[in-house]
């Protein structure tokens, strides 16, 4: 149940919009029914930010059945967590543990499964990508759209051009983080079906430090495109550290005690409809794989 | 790391502890623990990991704050009482404020949060060093300052030993397991402080070499979590046979070293007339005993599966030295039938 719409003028509005020199006299009169955007955000909006109208409180719902809803299923999770400690490590005995070699993480099989994902494109920045998720056909991951590398007109963004698929954090009872938890496993398993185009597949872990927010560990996706099917096996060695798309000089391999999320990229400069199919994405373990990390660190200031 | 900051760094180490050791004066004793503090964080962060970094961080602040704590309880001691002295402290509030800080510094719960993520972010050697050498100089000051009469000290005993039990149940790395087997440990040696601090020396002693020996043998199989040490039968045969029994000693099994400090501690426990302190700290152990069983049922009484594609590791003579842990293992493992001489050295 939300708040009440606070009653918008259009008159004076348009007003607003026709009369630009009476405009100190117009918010005076808009204040009472709409509250200025100068309020509610910073004096300049970015282009594709959406224009906000509402006082932040009324983007939440305060209805009971919501928070009815919200005790029952913090509840029942929490309940979960302390029936699956019975079990064994991850709700599972220790045997099926031990003898686990692949795991399934995301598999697309009903709409519920969408929801874990978020999705974005460089039309938050102002940008004209357009990214869309769907489940496909054969209930698999469809995710599609354009892209376009025309940057926004805003004056400093120079390049543009990206759309990106990523899971969301998994939460535990009253939202607490949870993470995933891949250290028996070293390889990360997809099927998937491209359409040619290079992808950038982008792990998450869990960070502490402000500054390490937006560190990823990427490896490159190339798809084949046609009508079959991939299967791609990237060892978790092979990823390398990015922080917001720069490679770092620093490397160190990924750990996979605290794994927060996994994405896919889009960014490879070539306009056009785009589409990747996704039938699920696993961890297995490959026996036979002993690498730790794919990449030398050199010493920064070598003795000569 | 340059052989000489890591020399210069575990030389300041030990200076640490020595100080604190030797010290009579409080401000002493604290700048011997400050000093271990500062030596151990370069060697904590060494590996440039942000985990590593994470863990330092988070070592810095519990100890900084432990030490904070340490600096507030001496002047207040000394407000209170007029002096300096470690030894000759009567009131209670400092007293209990420093078995706070120290409780803190070593990792009793309840404020335990800190010592499995920072031992999870470390090597295993740092993490070694962290578990036993760190924990010498606390217990120089607690065996000092412990109060008579203290429920203050079997609580913080019987949760440490609880939250170590519960909370290792599930864990799968190998070093969180370590951290919680360490608090449930400093839980017995704090129980039994006030009645017989020569038995928490011994505690704390045998805790050290079986801790020793274990980070020593996760370390040789580079091992870190419990899959891993399921393949440690075809790299150490030998080894292999021989850490589950490591393990059941640290759970406190006859006949094993490590039943020894158990036993004396429930003796004393009994004589003291705390029947149901010993009964509750016995069944605690139930809940360590059950993690250290399912490593060794993941160790030796499981084969793992063979797999053709596989690569079995090459058994070439390991350049790792390992004198240090078969003289442990020896003590860990039959050290047991000692204890009437232990028992007559610790009388006076």
């Amino acid at each position: 149940m939300s708040l009440p719409r606070i009653t918008r003028l259009p008159s004076v509005r348009l007003l607003s919009s026709i009369y630009q020199h009476q405009q100190p006299l117009l918010p005076s009169i808009s204040a009472l029914t709409v509250p200025r955007r100068t309020v509610t955000q910073n004096e300049y909006r970015r282009p594709g930010q959406p224009k906000e109208d509402k006082w932040p409180w009324q983007n939440i719902n305060f209805g009971l059945s919501k928070g009815l809803e919200g005790i029952k299923k913090h509840f029942t999770l929490l309940k979960k967590e302390f029936s699956d400690t019975w079990v064994g490590p991850e709700g599972k005995p220790i045997i099926d543990h031990m003898l686990e070699q692949n795991r399934v993480v995301f598999e697309f099989r009903n709409p519920e499964a969408l929801e874990s994902w978020t999705v974005s494109s460089d039309r938050e920045i102002g940008g004209q990508s357009e990214a869309y998720l769907k489940l496909g056909k054969y209930n698999t991951c469809f995710f599609y759209g354009t892209l376009s590398s025309a940057p926004p007109k805003d004056g400093e963004t120079r390049y543009s051009g990206y759309c990106t698929m990523r899971s969301k954090q998994m939460l535990a009872s009253f939202d607490r983080k949870q993470h995933y938890d891949w250290t028996t496993f070293n390889t990360l398993h997809l099927r998937v079906r491209g359409d040619g185009r290079p992808w950038m597949i982008t792990v998450g872990a869990e960070t502490y430090f402000a500054h390490q927010k937006d560190d990823m560990y990427c490896y490159f996706l190339y798809t084949r495109g046609g009508p079959y099917w991939q299967d791609v096996k990237i060892p978790f060695s092979k990823f390398f550290l990015s922080h917001r798309g720069r490679i770092q000089d620093d490397q160190h391999p990924l750990w996979l005690d605290k794994v927060n999320t996994i994405g896919f990229t889009l960014g490879d400069k070539a306009d056009g409809p785009f589409q990747l199919e996704i039938d699920y994405i696993g961890v297995c373990k490959d026996y036979a794989h002993t690498e730790e990390f794919a990449y030398e660190v050199y010493k920064r200031n070598p003795e000569v | 790391m340059n052989p000489i900051v890591s020399c210069t760094l575990l030389i300041t180490l030990g200076l640490g502890t020595t100080i604190t050791f030797a010290s009579s004066h409080w401000f002493l004793a604290w700048m011997g623990l400050e000093i271990n503090t500062l030596a151990i964080l370069p060697l904590m962060a060494q590996y440039h990991h942000p985990r590593a970094t994470e863990a330092t961080l988070k070592y810095f602040l519990t100890q900084a704050t432990a030490a904070s704590t340490l600096l507030f309880a001496t002047t207040t001691n000394a407000w209170l009482n007029g002096q300096w002295d470690i030894q000759h402290m009567t009131h209670p509030l400092p007293i209990t404020l420093f078995t706070i800080a120290l409780a803190l510094k070593i990792g009793l719960a309840p404020p335990t949060i800190w010592l499995p993520e920072v031992l999870q972010g470390l090597d295993l050697i740092t993490g070694l060093i962290m578990s036993t050498w760190q924990k010498l100089a606390p217990f120089a000051l607690l065996l000092q300052i412990y109060p008579a009469n203290s429920t203050l000290l079997i609580m913080l005993g019987l949760t440490s030993t609880l939250i170590g039990g519960w909370g290792g149940l599930n864990q799968t790395q190998l070093r969180k397991i370590l951290a919680y087997s360490s608090i449930a440990h400093l839980g017995w040696m704090i129980l039994v402080l006030q009645f017989s601090p020569a038995l928490t020396l011994l505690t704390l002693f045998m805790y050290i070499i079986m801790t020793f020996s274990t980070f020593l043998v996760f370390h040789l199989n580079n091992a870190t979590n419990i899959n891993t040490l399921a393949t440690t039968w075809a790299k150490t045969p030998a080894l292999t046979a021989l850490t589950p029994l490591l393990l059941l000693s640290l759970g406190g099994l006859p006949p094993l070293s490590g039943f020894m400090p158990k036993w004396l501690i429930l003796q004393e426990l009994a004589k003291q007339d705390l029947a149901l302190t010993a009964t509750l700290a016995a069944l605690t152990a139930l809940l360590s005993l059950y993690f250290y069983l399912r490593l060794s049922y993941a160790l030796a009484l499981t084969m793992f599966p063979n797999n053709p594609t596989g690569t079995p590791p090459w058994r070439l003579q390991s350049p790792q030295i390992v004198y240090p842990l078969a003289l442990s293992i020896t003590a860990t493992l039959t050290l047991l039938p000692l204890t009437p001489t232990i028992t007559a050295l610790m009388t006076p």
